[in-house]
């Protein structure tokens, strides 16, 4: 496996007594798209809270871009970015101006030169002067992107990014994420329920059910596996509750 | 760690854009416009209320000059412009205190649900450069609109008067107008903490119009109501003739009342700034007239107690962990 750039190591978490992840551990290596699949409450969205440092592990720990979460958040912090599910920045403000303010607190050089830039790599110099308040969903998850790329982060950590998305933003969005990984090298981390967008933007996989960890591969070697699309399917719904319901029935 | 993260670049940033995103929100400058005006309301009252006694003096002075007796007699109306400000500096304690509650909430609430909490605490800044933004921010909000009420009403009150504020008046203003942005900081810091600490916002801003309420109109008010002094027009010795010495004497037997009473009093830091504030205007008739330097230095404790209030919520905030699972809910 080449250099991983997520060194997941027994990771826990507990709340209110009740495990949510469990002994969570797995690498990712540098320049893959991962797609992170579980039902809901499998613990995907936690698991990505404490590796983008706004949650401390109960136990374990991890390494992103060879920070320790644990150990040194703030340069964990420099090296990632984060689109949360349904984000929507600030009303008030213009899409430059929201995008300023989160280079500047990224300590971005030249943060007016650096906000053009990612407007303008993003397709969306259009939006630049306008307030985010009569934004639709599609537009917003740009912006919300644009933010998390504007310090050139190694790891892109994206929870249910096409959440609420129409077919054609879906598509848009796709081709985002396939772009900052082939043209910046960028590792992207992506939460999501959509078994199709795995197949069509993912270069490994992982399913979480329950906090635990239940499947772990490539892509290439689960359809060389399994075949299609559908068999991806089948395999998700087999390692998942649904699926070991159904099997016992 | 890096040096860099220590500097307050974080700081400035996120204050100045919670002061922009304020600015553009309708809501904030509605009630600072209401508090402008509801104190500008009460300065006219004031005003109306002395004009009319002066009018009555006047009646009152002719009519004993048209029978030909002296008008020595009767005293004439003080007339001290800065005692006009009572009615806004009240409006400051409680309407003041109210909005400081809502820009609090505002701040928090804003960036739950939004989900930009998640997004500032995943950028290479620390808890405390946060909070001490929003503090910021909210300071500087507070100053520049109690600042525009009072630089108003100032004002007004010069033209009004007719003969003008003196530096020592403009300055006396200046302090009040000072101590006024750490008093309503209290109160910011208090709806701000409850909001980005309680699992539901609302509910944090019930909870802080309830200390509010306690605060604000119960503590101080159960303090004057119980002080007999209040209850009589001109004070109950003072009416009853009693001199000083009797007073204090009489006072003894109420030493264990005075000190419950009082201390009703103290534990409001409204009753701290209506202390204070009255004695710098000269509303509170024993400091009329009297140079600022004595006033400060007498009315200190009071000054401390407002400045350790608003310090030790600060300290609170700064010290206070953010739990992940209440950043996005709104």
């Amino acid at each position: 496996m080449p250099e991983p750039i997520l060194s997941l190591r027994r990771l826990c978490q507990v709340f209110d007594g009740v495990a949510v992840i469990n002994d969570l551990t797995m690498d990712i290596a540098k320049g893959e798209v991962f797609g992170f699949l579980g039902h809901n409450g499998a613990g995907k969205t936690t698991t990505i809270q404490m590796l983008t440092t706004l949650a401390r592990p109960a136990a374990g720990t991890a390494l992103v871009a060879g920070h320790d979460i644990c150990t040194d958040p703030l340069a964990v912090r420099r090296a990632i970015g984060y689109v949360p599910e349904n984000v929507r920045l600030y009303d008030s403000l213009t899409a430059t101006e929201n995008l300023l303010f989160f280079a500047r607190l990224s300590g971005v050089p030249a943060p007016q030169r650096r906000v053009r830039e990612v407007l303008d790599l993003l397709d969306c110099t259009y939006l630049a002067g306008r307030r985010l308040g009569g934004f639709s969903k599609g537009m917003r998850q740009r912006v919300g992107l644009a933010q998390a790329i504007l310090h050139n982060p190694s790891v892109l950590f994206l929870d249910e990014p096409t959440s609420g998305l129409d077919p054609m933003g879906i598509r848009m969005l796709r081709d985002l994420i396939l772009r900052l990984n082939a043209e910046f090298g960028m590792t992207i981390f992506m939460n999501t329920h959509l078994i199709s967008e795995i197949a069509k933007t993912c270069t490994s996989i992982a399913v979480l059910s329950h906090g635990k960890l239940v499947f772990h591969d490539r892509i290439a070697a689960v359809t060389a596996r399994y075949g299609d699309d559908t068999a991806l399917e089948e395999l998700y719904l087999s390692l998942t509750p649904v699926g070991r319901l159904q099997e016992v029935a | 760690m890096s040096d860099a993260l220590l500097v307050p670049g974080p700081v400035r940033t996120l204050a100045a854009k919670d002061v922009r995103d304020a600015l553009r929100d309708r809501f904030i400058l509605i009630v600072t416009a209401f508090l402008g005006l509801a104190a500008t309301v009460a300065l006219v009252t004031g005003a109306i209320a002395l004009r009319g006694d002066v009018a009555t003096y006047e009646a009152a002075k002719a009519t004993l000059l048209a029978i030909g007796k002296s008008a020595d007699a009767i005293k004439a109306p003080e007339f001290y412009p800065l005692r006009l400000l009572r009615g806004a500096i009240e409006q400051i304690e409680i309407i003041g205190a109210a909005i400081a509650i809502l820009i609090g909430y505002r701040s928090a609430a804003s960036e739950r649900g939004r989900q930009t909490l998640a997004l500032i605490f995943t950028r290479p800044m620390r808890g405390w450069q946060f909070v001490a933004g929003k503090a910021l921010a909210g300071l500087g909000l507070l100053a520049g609109g109690l600042g525009l009420v009072l630089g108003g009403l100032a004002l007004v009150l010069h033209l009004m008067s007719g003969i003008g504020l003196t530096a020592d008046d403009l300055l006396r203003i200046a302090v009040v107008w000072a101590v006024a942005v750490v008093y309503t900081a209290c109160f910011f810091l208090l709806g701000f903490i409850l909001t980005l600490h309680m699992k539901q916002p609302s509910h944090a801003l019930l909870v802080a119009f309830a200390v509010w309420l306690v605060l604000v109109l119960i503590a101080p008010q159960i303090g004057d109501t119980l002080d007999p002094d209040n209850q009589v027009a001109g004070g109950v010795f003072k009416q009853l003739s009693i001199a000083k010495p009797d007073q204090v004497q009489i006072m003894k037997g109420f030493a264990n009342y005075e000190t419950l009473r009082d201390g009703i009093e103290q534990a409001s830091v409204t009753k701290h700034f209506e202390r204070l504030s009255f004695a710098v205007l000269g509303i509170k008739a024993t400091y009329t007239g009297m140079p600022l330097g004595p006033i400060l230095t007498q009315m200190l404790a009071n000054l401390v107690w407002i400045l350790l209030t608003a310090l030790g919520l600060g300290a609170l905030a700064l010290a206070l962990p953010l739990n992940p699972d209440r950043l996005a809910i709104a």
